[in-house]
């Protein structure tokens, strides 16, 4: 099957994702089509509906937390941003994301 | 011509047209379905899930026509929809695909007596269509075979017992080969009426 290395290559994005959630809003805040535009432009996600699920996700277990802010057109628009136990778990996950780098590369080296 | 319907997004209002709406409440409701669906996310999340959706929708309807009374059309709906894709990433139908041609692309076809064409059930006027052939020449070869020996009269007559009759407009579609669009269905639905 010539598509099992998009599959495995999905798979691999999905499982990072929560991940790059949560690095995208330890730089910043940002409300939810400009997480979305940074995600594309990176090639983690395809489709966006995939995003929102997570984030409603992460914002119900406490990572994020959102304020309304008013726009210029249209009515207000959600920010996200991280609260200090996502702070937190965003550590952990970024010395998880170097060990596997490094398991990785071992495996390869041998 | 064609009528519109009002509706409201994310408290801003816009002007669908009718197929444009139809196919918007259809994207929901499948998106509603997979999210519930899916694993992750549990039951009492989903409604917070669709109110971030349909405010991304609204936003990108307003990037698109503004706040000018432009109405939206099928065609942005359809490239919203597919933009957003559904929870899990997936083709929004398994059975009808991505869609990224609507009404183009081929699927498998399915065998049915075509009822809207029939002389007597349908079976030949069905056959023609799934062999892609004429009806005429359909026709004759069963009266030939019906002439040569009585053979034609029970491949009828077992082809009429086993071939469904499409009726639904979802049937039809299979019965042409073209995907189960919004497009496809009602263009069907229209000609049964």
């Amino acid at each position: 099957m010539e598509n099992t290395i998009d599959n495995i290559r999905a798979q691999m994005r999905k499982g990072l994702l929560d991940y790059c959630i949560l690095s995208i809003l330890g730089k910043h805040e940002a409300y939810a089509s400009s997480l979305i535009e940074e995600l594309k432009a990176a090639g983690m996600i395809v489709v966006e509906g995939t995003l929102y699920p997570l984030l409603i996700r992460q914002k119900n277990q406490g990572l994020l937390d959102y304020r309304w802010e008013e726009s210029t057109q249209g009515p207000p628009r959600k920010y996200y941003v991280l609260s200090d136990k996502g702070r937190e778990q965003l550590a952990q996950m970024d010395a998880a994301w170097q060990e596997i780098i490094e398991s990785v590369n071992t495996l390869k080296r041998i | 011509m064609k009528k519109v319907f009002n509706i409201s997004l994310a408290s801003r209002s816009f002007t669908l047209e009718e197929d444009a709406y139809n196919r918007l409440s259809e994207y929901l409701e499948h998106f509603r379905t997979r999210l519930a669906a899916s694993s992750g996310v549990p039951y009492t999340q989903n409604a917070e899930v669709m109110e971030d959706l349909e405010s991304r929708i609204a936003e990108l309807f307003a990037q698109e026509v503004g706040t000018n009374g432009r109405v939206v059309k099928l065609e942005l709906v359809e490239r919203v929809t597919r933009q957003l894709g559904m929870p899990d990433g997936a083709p929004e139908s398994p059975e009808a695909g991505p869609a990224p041609t609507p009404g183009n692309t081929p699927v498998q076809k399915k065998i049915y007596r075509d009822y809207d064409n029939r002389r007597i059930a349908g079976v030949c006027a069905g056959l023609a269509i799934y062999l892609d052939i004429d009806v005429v020449l359909a026709r004759v070869l069963m009266l030939v075979t019906l002439v040569a020996g009585l053979a034609g009269f029970w491949i009828y007559v077992i082809c009429w017992i086993a071939i469904p009759e499409a009726l639904t407009p979802t049937q039809k579609c299979e019965m042409y080969g073209l995907p189960v669009t919004a497009e496809n269905l009602a263009r069907f639905a229209q000609s049964t009426k």
